[in-house]
């Protein structure tokens, strides 16, 4: 019996936790313990948001974070699984990236962005490269560590069974490495998410960050709110579809099966 | 032994000589990219000015403050999160629910709330640097062999002894490798921050360089940035390992 | 207070009584598993009993009990006439993976039982270099856990459970994830030092030789759910060494009935599933 309370404690306090604090949002902003100006109340906030999606104007924000976010990523995974591969395969390649890699991913390559306003100017383009700048180290990194670390007993036994070397990395390598290369991807498309907002809130213009700085410069709090609230949403969104595919693409793997 | 550190670091110089000869000879736009000379002069130039120093200190403030807090504030939560059901349920749906959330996207309220100053600053860096940090420590303390915090008990720890004693020794490994990620996060959002608004910091003088056009000056200030963030990591990483020999 | 922790109460009776102990195993998911069915057992002061079934017949659970590491939901278990409510440093255990502090090294783990009963210093240490040469580690006082192989690990274990003296000692397959060899090593080392330092002991283990090698009695248990299946005395009856027990035609016999009735079980458990 005493278990059974415990087991509904547990879920109430689980699901109660998010509400309260909305409650709390709400009822403070209600009762003026702060300035309207510094936290509008929730409904507000959500009204607000409401209204921009009515209106078409976040869809449009959304639609160039996602798709700056998006392209940048692409390229930053399929040249990083290539120089993965290659790093773990060339002895030449890995010469010449071994001291470019372990330098360049701890790197807080953000500083680059004046760089890259320079060269590609403050359109697209300039944000597409520093994510990918951004976002290619770690699926580096991942991709010529797992290539690398694929069990040998594994590579002996496709052998013996006729497996040409060809073969051996389209059949066996780059399969046996993908849980790793995809926790790479994993790592690299939040990166990418933080770098097109930041890029977004420096450069202006539109996208969810640009617009969020710019609510910001005229003061207007709801509009700083609803595009955190927007982006938030869009982040965990993200993260969510990367588990799904990643749980879709290694029905194999024992991780799937518990 | 010096000859293979040479081997292995050549690819640098031959970018480094690259970076030095193609703007001489016009393959690409000087004023894109300043010579590699052009660009250690103007460093030297921004270290006697003292530039480099001001901007410096003030940059090193936020980041100690920011990510110090982080850490002290990250480790208590997740632990005790580890430790009490109750405290688990009541925090663990929000850090799972703001722990996706883009961290960049902090820095505009913080300004809302705290000004341009550095109160703004240190506290977008503290936030984004406290979710790695729960989330790292409460996976390494719950991760705690049972045998071990049984062996503990057996010889008559308390629960006071059993937390400083076995558990966070035992989460230890994790902790420091979430500290690891919080280092590098706390070095973007530093960055970017100042990049945003201000009027001191290393991302500041970058931005006040490149509006200004001073383009070798700017790329000086990129280089040191550059340089201070893969220090600070590597210097970490040294500190790591010191404090997980046991592990081998 | 010493008495009960020191003097091994050589005195008083210092046996293990199990009173119709039940368990039920609660997944997080899934429907409730009866482990435990109404055990009960006396283990005599200074006896060495050892547990035996198939895995998964809650031996193991048993063990974890009479350590007080789960609350006991029926049935009692009292060591020297008093009921076990939590852990307590009358009875050491010893577990399969070692469960050594890997930040501590060897010492440091044999010292750490002896910190927690506020002993002074010099003591403290005398005891713990005691008792590694006990368990033949001299020399590797400063080596941390993950230097050393499977069985010097197990070593270093048995001594930080001796260093503090319990009256009982509980093992949980303790030489279960070492080598063939190394365990006949082990199991040795242990008789010996029972011989030196005798004290009550439970053991639980799947390796029939193993129990009745070291054991003077073994108890079988069913498999799921785990109850006493029969207790068979195993002490070697003429008085011989337990080393030359080993190639008596007794002992092979022993074997052979205990492993018919563990094999019983294990098929049993196989069917069940």
């Amino acid at each position: 019996m005493e278990r059974v309370n415990s087991l509904w404690k547990r879920r109430f306090l689980r699901s109660s936790s998010i509400v309260v604090l909305a409650v709390a949002w709400e009822w403070g902003a209600r009762m003026h313990f702060v300035s309207d100006f510094l936290l509008p109340s929730l409904s507000s906030v959500l009204i607000r948001l409401w209204d921009d999606v009515i209106s078409g104007e976040i869809l449009t924000g959304l639609g160039l974070t996602l798709l700056r976010t998006l392209a940048g990523f692409s390229m930053a995974a399929v040249a990083g699984i290539i120089i993965g591969v290659t790093i773990a395969r060339f002895r030449a390649v890995r010469w010449f990236f071994d001291p470019i890699v372990s330098i360049g991913n701890p790197l807080p390559k953000i500083a680059f962005l004046p760089i890259f306003i320079l060269w590609f100017g403050v359109f697209d383009w300039s944000k597409i490269a520093m994510v990918a700048f951004s976002a290619v180290f770690p699926v580096i990194v991942a991709t010529w560590a797992a290539t690398e670390n694929v069990d040998k007993f594994m590579l002996w036994s496709a052998e013996s069974l006729g497996c040409t070397r060809r073969q051996m990395l389209w059949q066996i390598i780059l399969p046996a490495s993908m849980p790793e290369v995809f926790t790479g991807l994993q790592i690299a498309l939040p990166v990418s998410l933080i770098v097109v907002i930041i890029c977004e809130m420096t450069m202006g213009g539109e996208g969810l960050g640009g617009t969020m700085m710019t609510s910001m410069r005229f003061a207007d709090s709801p509009g700083v709110f609803s595009g955190i609230v927007a982006i938030a949403i869009v982040g965990s969104l993200v993260v969510k579809f990367m588990e799904i595919v990643r749980h879709r693409l290694l029905v194999w793997h024992q991780e799937s099966n518990v | 032994m010096p000859n293979n550190v040479f081997t292995r670091y050549l690819p640098l110089l031959l970018l480094a000589i690259l970076w030095e000869i193609g703007p001489r000879l016009h393959w690409v736009d000087p004023s894109e990219l300043p010579p590699l000379s052009a660009v250690g002069r103007a460093w030297w130039s921004l270290l006697m000015d003292g530039d480099l120093w001001i901007n410096g200190v003030s940059s090193f403030i936020n980041w100690f403050f920011g990510l110090g807090s982080a850490i002290i504030i990250g480790v208590l939560l997740g632990v005790l999160m580890a430790r009490s059901q109750t405290i688990d349920d009541i925090a663990s749906p929000l850090v799972k629910a703001l722990y996706p959330m883009p961290k960049s996207a902090l820095i505009p309220v913080m300004i809302l709330w705290l000004g341009l100053g550095a109160g703004s600053k240190i506290a977008s860096i503290s936030l984004s640097c406290l979710l790695p940090v729960i989330l790292s420590a409460y996976n390494g303390a719950r991760g705690v062999d049972q045998t071990l915090i049984w062996s503990a008990r057996a010889c008559g720890a308390t629960d006071r002894e059993l937390l400083w004693e076995v558990v966070l020794p035992a989460a230890l490994p994790e902790i420091l490798a979430g500290i690891r990620n919080a280092v590098a996060i706390s070095f973007i959002v530093l960055v970017a921050s100042e990049l945003l608004v201000g009027q001191r910091g290393l991302g500041y003088l970058i931005s006040f360089l490149g509006e200004g056009g001073v383009y070798d000056a700017m790329f000086a200030v990129v280089v040191t940035v550059s340089a201070l963030g893969f220090f600070a990591d590597r210097a970490y990483l040294f500190f790591m390992r010191r404090t997980l020999l046991w592990r081998e | 207070m010493n008495e009960t922790i020191f003097g091994a109460g050589s005195m008083t009776g210092n046996g293990i009584v199990f009173g119709q102990v039940t368990h039920t195993y609660r997944p997080q998911r899934g429907r409730p598993v009866l482990a435990l069915d109404g055990v009960s057992l006396e283990v005599k002061e200074r006896e060495f009993v050892a547990l035996l079934g198939p895995s998964g017949c809650g031996k193991s659970t048993l063990l974890y009990l009479l350590g007080g590491f789960m609350p006991i939901e029926s049935g009692t278990i009292t060591v020297g006439g008093k009921a076990v409510t939590a852990p307590g440093p009358d009875r050491g255990i010893v577990f399969q993976n070692y469960s050594l502090f890997p930040w501590k090294t060897v010492k440091q783990n044999v010292l750490y039982g002896l910190e927690k009963q506020r002993k002074p210093k010099a003591e403290r240490e005398q005891r713990a270099q005691e008792l590694i040469e006990l368990v033949h580690l001299k020399g590797f006082e400063d080596s941390y856990p993950s230097q050393l192989s499977g069985g010097m690990k197990q070593r270093v274990a048995i001594a930080r459970t001796l260093a503090i003296d319990p009256v009982t000692l509980l093992m949980d397959e303790p030489f279960g994830a070492l080598d063939a060899q190394t365990r006949t090593l082990m199991h040795e080392e242990l008789l010996a030092i029972m011989r030196r330092t005798p004290k009550t002991c439970v053991f639980v283990t799947h390796d029939v030789r193993e129990a009745v090698y070291l054991a003077d009695r073994v108890a079988v248990m069913t498999s799921r759910p785990g109850r006493i299946k029969e207790i068979v005395d195993t002490k070697p009856s003429n008085g011989i060494s337990r080393a030359d027990y080993i190639n008596t035609p007794e002992f092979t016999e022993k074997v052979d009935y205990l492993w018919n009735l563990v094999r019983d079980e294990a098929i049993r458990a196989q069917e069940a599933h």
